[in-house]
């Protein structure tokens, strides 16, 4: 609390303060939107508020959902309890978190009519806090992933009733407190007062140059591979990377006549040649997909699939034997982006020598999103980020989940897949989405960092989150680059 | 006064016109800020309630009309994203925007146009070749090529310029010669053309057989009447360096008027683009009403007119 008055009464003394401290400047493609975790939807507004907030659970490397602020128990399958765990928390205000902040979060996200997340919670019947340490929640229907969607930051009640504007000014139990954010955004490391600052840099040549100018320190992702390359050849950078989990996919459009046929989708899927995308225009650790879930996850252990491999006299067999006039002309939208351009075009290169005649059309994102979502395409390229729960096999590819209701934007119906979705049989489910191919799966892009020599203790993570910035540390070495 | 009567109206039809058709292009093109906001699982009724908030489920001329009300009160509204008043965003903005488009203008100007006046007067000669050749390569340099470059020269290898960003007071010079030396370029081929024409003109000839100085030739009687087509060329150049030089304040970080601009698109960000839109559209209107006033100070024949 004192610090919080502190805080807003004297900003120019708390920030320079925590600037007196040499900060790890940090550039990113996209500045976070909301900073508010009921709003958040974006990949850099949920990766700060990592660091700013902690949520009742968290998810171990294979995706299981494991205890953060609380252990749990399922009382029943309508019926669980939520224990905190001691000592508990501390708000960046000084204030403990406890049971009554956990249930003013969740309550006042049901009742947002402009919280993208308050769909997921519309299941939750009432939450009753039976002391300060435990909470039960009781479900209308019941929900095996429930635990895994208990991952919002928690807010203070008190803030919360005074209708505190989380978005600018947020207030969390996180590693980092927030202390300002104007064109830039400056955290501050709780234990050791070490300030982050995040610039936005959208253009990737100018991240590059920055980073080795030494404007900025460190930087994650959204780079073409050239310029990983490019700072992989640079003695005074280190770059890292790792195998990533977000997918790649093509998606297909089920109501088109010629995409229905399960031959036609199997030759788009022998037309591909991934190995050599993977190895001549990808980042390194970047691997083949079989499945939206990555092979390490808790659904996939029992049942790897192997990817399709690159066979187009085999693809243009298959076309044949479905009756198409060759070349087959399809049309593929994407984005704008430069790299889902240049990846489009080399896929249209490698279909030309399967009879696939490739149409390109790229659009701006807005309108790009908007005609996948209205079903205005027969092939569409984008990738699936920061997925962890199967029930995303549902969503997609459930027969009842097309637009508004999921993401099954092809409009696909397959009653035997449904059967074994209702079952939450998943490694049946995988196997039968490999094998009728409602999306043609591309890769896992590999996730990559780039930081200066004298940064330590900083790795990439496979979902690109940037967790590490809690252990970070800059060395003592002289940074010949800094101005 | 007749003059000022004129350009005022078409000054008020162009803005009207300009309000119009950007509110229509706006509601027509594919995408929806509630969606953007919501996300793809919001239910149906958590769009219609959200849409009602945000006054977008009236018909559309209703909208239009609620907007032109408020403008006539100075009141852009707010971001549907962030809630920001529009006009904060714009008191940070505009000025930025300001600053870099003069420097910009100056830089054009001053290398611009000693540099036409040099290859005419070289015409020719190798003089004139060689700015020739550097004046097309300029101007044939996109503004995401010539700035990383510039970059890597005056800011990576020489390090003596910020790269991007506006936290230095130097930081605003990579910039404004990116877009300063494409302008000069277009200056210099401007200059060398018009100045050309006007030196084989019989009053020119008149002035050097009266014996006097080649400096007030060239500067006093030559330029003048050449300075007209280089007028409207600064014009039209000045009011779309104040409409934001999108890709410029793009790669140099520079939060301009223009990355703004395509920022609230991205996100159909509906007033943002509007108020932006109309601010780019007073820019240019503002920058051809005085470009008009310069020229009839410049040329007495189009003040008789």
């Amino acid at each position: 609390m004192l610090s919080l008055l502190f805080l807003s009464a004297c900003p120019q003394s708390e920030v320079s303060q925590v600037e007196s401290v040499k900060p790890i400047r940090f550039a990113l493609a996209q500045m976070p939107l909301n900073l508010d975790p009921r709003y958040a939807t974006d990949a850099a507004s949920e990766r700060v508020n990592r660091l700013l907030y902690q949520s009742l659970v968290d998810f171990d490397t294979h995706a299981k959902p494991v205890s953060s602020l609380a252990t749990w128990q399922m009382l029943n399958p309508l019926h669980y309890q939520f224990i905190l765990k001691q000592p508990l928390a501390e708000f960046q205000s000084r204030q403990t978190l406890n049971a009554e902040d956990v249930k003013a979060t969740y309550d006042s996200l049901l009742s947002l009519k402009d919280a993208p997340q308050a769909a997921e919670f519309t299941n939750i019947a009432s939450i009753k806090v039976m002391n300060p340490y435990v909470l039960e929640f009781r479900l209308k229907q019941p929900d095996p992933h429930f635990v895994s969607k208990l991952i919002i930051g928690i807010l203070p009640k008190r803030l919360i009733q005074q209708q505190h504007d989380f978005a600018h000014q947020p207030v969390g139990s996180g590693a980092f407190s927030f202390v300002r954010w104007d064109k830039q955004l400056v955290l501050s490391r709780k234990r050791d007062a070490q300030p982050v600052i995040f610039t936005e840099v959208k253009d990737p040549i100018v991240r590059v140059l920055k980073l080795i100018r030494g404007e900025v320190d460190l930087l994650q992702g959204d780079l073409p591979p050239e310029l990983v390359k490019y700072l992989q050849q640079q003695t005074e950078i280190s770059v890292q990377t790792v195998q990533g989990t977000n997918f790649s996919y093509l998606g297909l459009n089920m109501q088109d006549p010629l995409l229905k046929q399960i031959k036609v989708r199997q030759a788009l899927a022998y037309s591909i040649d991934r190995a050599a995308i993977i190895e001549k225009v990808m980042v390194k650790d970047t691997r083949a997909a079989s499945s939206i879930l990555a092979p390490e996850h808790y659904t996939n252990r029992s049942a790897l699939l192997s990817a399709y491999e690159y066979q187009p006299e085999l693809a243009k067999r298959l076309l044949i034997e479905a009756g198409v006039n060759l070349p087959l002309k399809l049309v593929y939208k994407t984005s704008t982006d430069a790299q889902r351009v240049r990846l489009a075009t080399i896929m249209q290169s490698q279909m030309a020598k399967a009879g696939i005649d490739l149409e390109i059309r790229s659009l701006d994102w807005g309108t790009f999103f908007e005609e996948i979502k209205k079903g205005n395409f027969q092939l569409y390229g984008l990738t699936w980020v920061g997925i962890k729960t199967p029930e995303i096999y549902t969503k997609a590819f459930g027969s009842q989940f097309t637009p508004p209701k999921g993401f099954n934007r092809g409009h696909y119906t397959d009653t035997q897949l449904d059967a074994l979705l209702a079952n939450e049989d998943w490694p049946a489910a995988t196997k039968r989405i490999h094998q009728q191919l409602p999306y043609i799966p591309l890769w896992y892009e590999g996730q990559f960092a780039a930081f200066h020599q004298n940064i330590r203790h900083y790795s990439p993570k496979p979902d690109g989150n940037w967790d590490d910035l809690a252990t970070i540390t800059r060395s003592a070495t002289i940074n010949t680059y800094a101005h | 006064m007749m003059f000022l009567l004129r350009r005022l109206t078409s000054f008020f039809t162009v803005i009207f016109g300009v309000l119009l058709l950007t509110f229509l292009l706006i509601h027509l093109v594919p995408g929806d800020p509630v969606e953007v906001m919501l996300g793809e699982s919001a239910s149906s009724a958590d769009r219609e309630s959200l849409r009602a908030e945000l006054g977008l489920n009236q018909p559309l001329i209703q909208q239009f009309g609620s907007y032109l009300h408020k403008l006539a009160h100075a009141d852009f509204g707010q971001s549907i994203h962030t809630k920001t008043p529009i006009v904060e965003l714009f008191k940070s903005r505009y000025p930025a925007t300001l600053k870099l488009a003069l420097l910009a203008l100056i830089i054009g100007l001053l290398v611009g146009i000693p540099l036409g006046i040099y290859s005419a007067l070289k015409a020719s000669r190798w003089q004139d070749i060689l700015v020739t050749i550097i004046s097309v390569r300029l101007s044939a340099m996109p503004a995401f090529w010539l700035g990383p470059v510039l970059m890597l020269i005056f800011a990576v290898w020489l390090g003596w310029l910020p790269v991007s960003g506006m936290e230095s007071g130097t930081s605003i010079i990579l910039p404004a010669l990116t877009l300063g030396f494409g302008l000069s370029a277009i200056l210099t081929r401007m200059t060398r053309t018009s100045l050309l024409e006007v030196l084989n003109d019989d009053y020119i000839r008149t002035a050097r057989a009266k014996g006097l100085p080649e400096r007030v030739v060239i500067l006093r009687h030559a330029m003048r009447a050449a300075l007209l087509p280089i007028i409207t060329i600064v014009g039209l150049q000045m009011g779309s360096l104040l409409a934001g030089a999108v890709i410029t304040e793009t790669i140099f970080s520079w939060d301009g008027i223009g990355r703004l601009l395509v920022e609230s698109i991205e996100k159909r960000d509906y007033p943002v683009t509007q108020a932006c839109v109309l601010v780019v559209a007073l820019s240019y209107v503002m920058v051809n009403l005085l470009t008009d006033i310069v020229y009839k100070l410049a040329d007495p024949r189009v003040r008789q007119a």
